[in-house]
């Protein structure tokens, strides 16, 4: 088995996704010692070399933050691009979507487009891993980021073995679908004291511009 | 009422699609301010997911492009029409490009609504939102379902509603007309 990934974040090799899909292969190459092909699809104008990749994938990842609550635009025309192919061999195809949000639920909807996508083009779909929670593991402490990156070390290393996704670490990940009445009650009162905004708010300070955090500067009345 | 329209068409000359676009901008014109935009026509990039429009410069994003007259536009509208063609099942990565680009118009701060968490508005409004789109030769009902589902969450976000989804060649201009004048 040869896996390729393509990494659909505009963030480029500084995204969440390049992370969970280097914890990923560490548990993967535990079991399989096959180099994987890692394609960034922010490099937009490497796009004819992304497609000819996929072509002559036979298993495929592809991995994605949720924009505006689905895919990247640059995810979308990777999608149109290998839409056009005729594919001569049968190819199976993974997906993982994360989001900063905590819950699963928002990922939820692109999902079902991505499993009627495999469906259309002919695709073994293997499934769609969603996790919810990612904004703000790069500057996570590593004992707030083990329980996650064990996680995605144990899907690769399922994947390598099984050539699919973990269906029980699938339904781990996608935990909570929804926050329960304690989780909700519990932020509320995080947000009344202020703490749901710090890793904004401390953004904002060390940029200097938390003064200017309600700005609204394409409204008619600003002039510029 | 002031609309803006963005069409997402994908082809280089006037396309069935767009001339459809055009005749429902002029129709919309009588009564309305309308701003419409080709998108594939504009000079814009895609979002690189820096948050600068986040926690750099709040609310404004930093690319140098051709979007600050759609945010501009659509700030100061009562309606976004996110027109174009279904391709793969969803629309163009063109209209996806500037939808992306919407979280400029988001505040990062989460608040709960209906138990879920959302992004705060920026503005004190955003649009409400409405779709047209064109058939593509395989598209069929679990489609059209799952782009309206995907723009519901995507008004939800922006705290508005998805009024109508409309279908080019199906519905008539006068029914986008009228279903526009019902908001």
């Amino acid at each position: 088995m040869r896996l390729t990934v393509f990494n659909g974040s505009p963030r480029n090799k500084k995204s969440n996704s390049k992370i969970l899909i280097e914890e990923f292969l560490k548990g993967y190459h535990r079991v399989c010692d096959t180099p994987v092909d890692i394609h960034y699809l922010a490099n937009i104008k490497e796009t004819t070399s992304h497609v000819e990749a996929f072509r002559q994938s036979e298993i495929a990842i592809i991995i994605f933050p949720l924009y505006t609550d689905c895919m990247p635009g640059i995810v979308k025309n990777f999608f149109e691009e290998i839409a056009k192919l005729d594919y001569s061999s049968p190819k199976r195809v993974g997906f993982i979507v994360q989001s900063g949000f905590p819950e699963a639920v928002h990922s939820t909807y692109v999902e079902r487009y991505l499993q009627k996508l495999a469906l259309r083009l002919n695709f073994e779909y293997l499934g769609t891993i969603i996790k919810g929670g990612v904004e703000g593991i790069q500057v996570m402490p590593p004992r707030m980021t083990k329980k996650l990156f064990d996680k995605f070390q144990k899907l690769g290393e399922y994947f390598a073995e099984n050539e699919k996704f973990s269906a029980q670490i699938q339904e781990q990940l996608r935990k909570p679908l929804r926050m329960s009445a304690t989780t909700r009650l519990l932020f509320n009162i995080l947000r009344l004291v202020g703490l749901t905004n710090l890793y904004w708010n401390s953004n904002l300070k060390k940029n200097n511009a938390y003064k200017n955090r309600f700005d609204k500067p394409y409204a008619e009345s600003t002039l510029n | 009422m002031k609309i803006t329209i963005l069409n997402g068409d994908v082809s280089q000359d006037e396309s069935a699609f767009s001339n459809y676009i055009n005749r429902l901008a002029e129709a919309l014109q009588q009564e309305n301010t309308v701003n419409m935009f080709r998108l594939n026509k504009m000079n814009l990039h895609y979002c690189t997911g820096c948050w600068s429009c986040w926690w750099k410069t709040p609310g404004r994003c930093p690319t140098n492009d051709d979007a600050e007259q759609i945010y501009r536009s659509v700030v100061s509208s009562d309606l976004v029409i996110f027109a174009s063609p279904l391709i793969a099942g969803f629309t163009s990565a063109v209209l996806k490009k500037i939808t992306d680009r919407f979280v400029a118009l988001t505040h990062p701060y989460i608040k709960l609504f209906d138990g879920e968490c959302h992004h705060q508005n920026r503005y004190d409004k955003n649009p409400d939102i409405a779709l047209v789109l064109e058939k593509e030769a395989d598209t069929d009902n679990e489609d059209l379902e799952i782009v309206n589902d995907i723009y519901k969450r995507f008004a939800l976000n922006l705290h508005s509603n998805l009024r109508f989804t409309k279908i080019v060649d199906h519905d008539k201009i006068e029914d986008i007309v009228h279903a526009t004048h019902s908001i």
